[in-house]
């Protein structure tokens, strides 16, 4: 108590920070904690605005309901190990083995990352569907069903597993390969070398992955709708079913809630647990690139791991790319350009729309980004640690339960936001901010604070020390978190689809109106235009950063 | 003398912002013949149209979430149901049509709170190459249907998502009763391969090959045949319920005369006319307007009609015991 109280009074002192720091917690009350908790008043209410617990007591009763719940969470806790696995043998493959075409590897890794939700999905269909290229046209299969729980986990495993060898990637490179030498130089067997070394070490590393997949799968709402099927049934797609095709909300509310419980357990356990544990071998640089406790076998066996999953990523592209330009897959493969014309007469405002919200939310994104983490690391504050959580949050809540819960927070007085860019721009930048804020956080926090101190020493004020001290050093993580906000904001579906209007639709959207109804093609074409603007976007946006970083660094480390 | 100039000059102004008017159209029709409708409306009457696509169910949800500041003007599609639903709801306006006169008790409703677009059977596609390759005959009725020879190969939507497929539940309905329309369904459910989020899904997955035989209202399947897919369309013997796709003005919309402009459009025979000018496959819902070559006309097919009241009323805890009994859920 006393210490808050002096907390405050510090804070009292410096009017800007106390403004920054008022703006940060309205900004969040209203924009994260508001929406929700609009979401969990919807889920206890009839239509007339009584207060019941009906709608929970029909998670006892209704079969289709304990269903969904148990298929989410079954296929989150499959495609979890799976595509942690998957991430795990490929970042292993190309952080310690030497190997030809890592580079490349890497780059065809990723690329499910940046691409519109459903190109999984799409491919899938095109390739293993019922009249699919692999399935019905070389293996001649008759009655291969791709529906239900295998589609969706195979979907989502594609989806998914680059997220796993992504963050997997970082941590592997944080081990030190001498440490495993030093294990195998004092006798130990290969075998023994990676148990014993190795793998603990990265354990707290592959159980992050594992929860990270095991949220983005849980709230997927992009491939259970095209692929899971009404025979089996989903938690986020059957809560956007509940509102959409059975128009009600106070179900799809309660779904949202029910779905939110495991997204935020594992988010929980990721950042309070996990995280803690994370094992850092290196100080300063890498010493060695390539570890010897790989033999040559072993090698070559992760080698051709590693190429056919990024043959596979290859091949569902190509497959996108061939059904955008010809006339109707599986039937008439004439070349053509109407899908794309299509894209560029009927779809073109959408593409105007998406690239508009992209550019004015990504900035947005970064700034505040960085300004939480300056304020979380570098300064003392009372409700430091809500705000912290606040900001966050956002990354382990569902699509859909932000989507729900703004068109119930904004469509009501005092704040209306229905059918407005703000309304997108909002809801993106507070989903995808989080990311920023992990990256900025981490970069701040092994930076000695005495270089910000010393700056203030020499007479600049809080301002300046930030912009011209804090802000070069947390370039790079604003990069990553500008490229994140923006490849997200091109890609996301899942709350975009409660958001657009007749002002402002998205890409995304388009597509899966056109996946809904069976033309694929078109599908395809958007999901390819897409792909390239992210694609351009993401070298803009380093061009941007590194000459920003160049005319205002004055120190650089490492 | 100037009083009066200024008085027609006044009016020039309104009728000219009148002109400028744009209006909002949230629409059920499929995006590609939306476009198209509504761009012959715009060329005859020079009134600019913003249109969003969202599906019944979606469109329904939000103009009912909007419902404190409605965005839109005009509800364009989704079969007349949905419209008397919304209606009782409160989310739309009553305006008689200049031409309602013209129009059947079933196409519009008798206050004026909404009127018929156009008017599609339900019907089965059917790929013709597939079958041959398989060795089986084309389905004529619902019952062949449920040939075990049909296990999944069939697509049709979800009635939890699509108001075609409930279209299809209301229709067995009145032609078996509910127990007995249940009870088939339930054995239909064997053949099914998937059920599909939207009504015009089937459709799409047939040209594509992803599936054999598919449900859904018949232009889909005209616009197949008529591109030269091996594709036949079949109207089960029994009969077959039809869709009224309808329009409502939305209640508080900010552009009412645009609004009334559209109903009075598309209700005329010129606006009916459009439909097959533009080559939709919607059946028009004028005596007096033909279908165009190669669409059947409503007399050559077993129609069904269903109480929309009823459907209306029992929506809800018919796609319920759907779920119940046919999904097994």
């Amino acid at each position: 108590m006393r210490r808050a109280l002096r907390e405050i009074r510090i804070l009292a002192r410096d009017p800007l920070l106390l403004f920054l720091v008022a703006t940060v917690f309205v900004l969040i009350a209203l924009f994260v904690v508001y929406p929700l908790a609009k979401v969990a008043i919807a889920s206890l209410q009839t239509r007339g605005g009584d207060w019941t617990a009906e709608h929970y007591q029909l998670l006892q009763t209704r079969r289709l309901y304990q269903n969904a719940l148990r298929n989410s969470l079954s296929v989150a806790a499959l495609v979890g190990v799976v595509g942690t696995a998957l991430g795990f043998v490929v970042a292993f493959t190309l952080t310690r083995v030497d190997v030809p075409f890592k580079r490349a590897l890497h780059l065809i890794t990723l690329l499910p990352i940046i691409s519109p939700p459903f190109v999984g999905a799409v491919s899938i269909l095109f390739l293993f569907g019922f009249n699919g290229l692999v399935t019905k046209q070389l293996l001649g299969l008759q009655d291969f069903n791709i529906y239900g729980r295998w589609g969706v986990v195979a979907s989502q495993i594609f989806t998914f597993a680059p997220l796993a060898y992504l963050s997997l990637r970082g941590v592997l490179q944080s081990i030190s390969p001498v440490l495993e030498d030093a294990a195998y130089n004092v006798g130990a067997t290969r075998w023994q070398a990676f148990w014993r070394v190795t793998f603990p070490l990265s354990l707290p590393g592959i159980f992050s992955a594992f929860l990270v997949v095991f949220i983005e799968s849980i709230s997927d709402f992009g491939n259970p709708l095209v692929l899971a099927g009404a025979a089996f049934p989903m938690l986020a797609p059957q809560a956007y079913l509940e509102i959409t095709g059975s128009f009600n909300l106070a179900r799809g509310a309660m779904l949202a809630v029910v779905l939110l419980i495991p997204s935020l357990i594992a988010f929980a356990v990721q950042r309070y647990w996990v995280s803690r544990r994370q094992y850092v071998t290196v100080t300063g640089k890498p010493t060695a690139s390539t570890s010897r406790i790989v033999s040559p076998a072993a090698k070559w066996a992760l080698y051709a791991l590693v190429l056919a999953f990024a043959a596979l990523v290859l091949a569902f592209y190509a497959v996108i790319v061939l059904g955008a330009f010809t006339r109707v897959w599986g039937f008439d493969y004439t070349p053509t350009l109407q899908h794309l014309r299509y894209v560029f007469s009927v779809g073109l405002k959408s593409v105007y729309d998406t690239l508009i919200i992209a550019i004015v939310s990504t900035p947005l994104s970064g700034l505040l980004g960085m300004l939480v983490a300056y304020l979380v690391v570098r300064r003392r504050f009372p409700g430091k640690a809500a705000l912290e959580f606040g900001s966050i949050l956002s990354y382990a809540v569902p699509g859909t339960v932000v989507g729900i819960g703004y068109i119930l927070a904004f469509n009501t007085p005092p704040l209306i936001l229905t059918g407005t860019l703000a309304i997108l721009v909002l809801a993106f930048v507070f989903r995808y901010v989080p990311v920023g804020i992990q990256n900025g956080i981490a970069v701040l926090k092994q930076v000695d604070p005495s270089i910000e101190e010393a700056a203030q020493n020499l007479g600049a004020d809080a301002v300046t020390t930030f912009r011209k001290v804090t802000l070069p050093l947390l370039a790079p993580a604003f990069f990553s978190g500008l490229v994140y906000a923006f490849v997200r904001a091109m890609t996301a579906i899942s709350a975009a689809i409660f958001l657009v209007s007749a002002n402002w639709n998205l890409m995304t959207v388009q597509i899966l109106n056109q996946v809904g109804s069976g033309r694929l093609g078109v599908a395809a074409a958007f999901s390819i235009v897409t792909i390239v603007l992210v694609t351009i976007a993401i070298a803009i946006i380093t061009v941007l950063v590194e000459r920003w970083s160049k005319t205002t660094t004055t120190v650089r480390f490492g | 003398m100037f009083v009066r100039r200024l008085a027609v000059l006044a009016t020039a102004l309104l009728l000219s912002l009148a002109a400028a008017q744009t209006l909002v159209v949230y629409s059920s029709v499929d995006e590609e013949n939306s476009n198209r409708i509504l761009a012959a409306f715009t060329a005859d009457t020079g009134i600019q149209v913003q249109m969003t696509f969202l599906s019944t169910g979606p469109a329904l949800a939000r103009i009912e979430a909007e419902s404190a500041r409605p965005q839109a003007d005009v509800w364009f599609g989704a079969p007349s149901e949905n419209h008397i639903d919304a209606k009782g709801r409160g989310l739309t306006q009553p305006y008689v049509a200049a031409e309602a006169g013209a129009l059947i008790g079933e196409f519009k409703d008798a206050e004026g709170y909404w009127h018929a677009i156009y008017t599609n059977p339900l019907a089965l596609g059917v790929r013709t190459d597939v079958l041959a390759q398989r060795g089986l005959e084309v389905p004529r009725s619902w019952a062949d249907l449920t040939n075990p020879g049909y296990r999944g190969l069939i697509q049709m939507p979800s009635p939890q998502a699509s108001g075609t497929a409930r279209a299809v539940v209301f229709t067995l309905i009145e032609l078996w009763g509910e127990d007995a329309a249940f009870a088939y369904m339930a054995d239909l459910n064997a053949n099914v391969q998937t059920y599909t989020q939207s009504g015009t899904a089937p459709s799409g997955a047939l040209g594509l090959g992803e599936t054999v035989i598919a449900l859904q209202f018949s232009p889909g399947f005209l616009k197949l045949v008529d591109e030269g897919f091996p594709v036949e369309v079949v109207f089960p013997a029994e009969g077959v319920g039809y869709e009224v796709a309808s329009m409502s003005i939305l209640a508080g919309a900010q552009n009412l005369d645009a609004a009334k402009a559209l109903v009075d459009w598309m209700t005329s025979a010129r606006g009916q006319e459009q439909l097959s000018a533009v080559k939709t496959y919607f059946l028009p819902i004028r005596a007096d307007v033909s279908a165009g070559e190669g669409i059947p006309s409503l007399d050559e097919i077993n129609l069904v009609s269903y109480d929309p009241a009823f459907a209306s009323a029992n929506r809800e805890r018919l796609v319920d015991r759907w779920v119940e009994e046919v999904l097994g859920q």
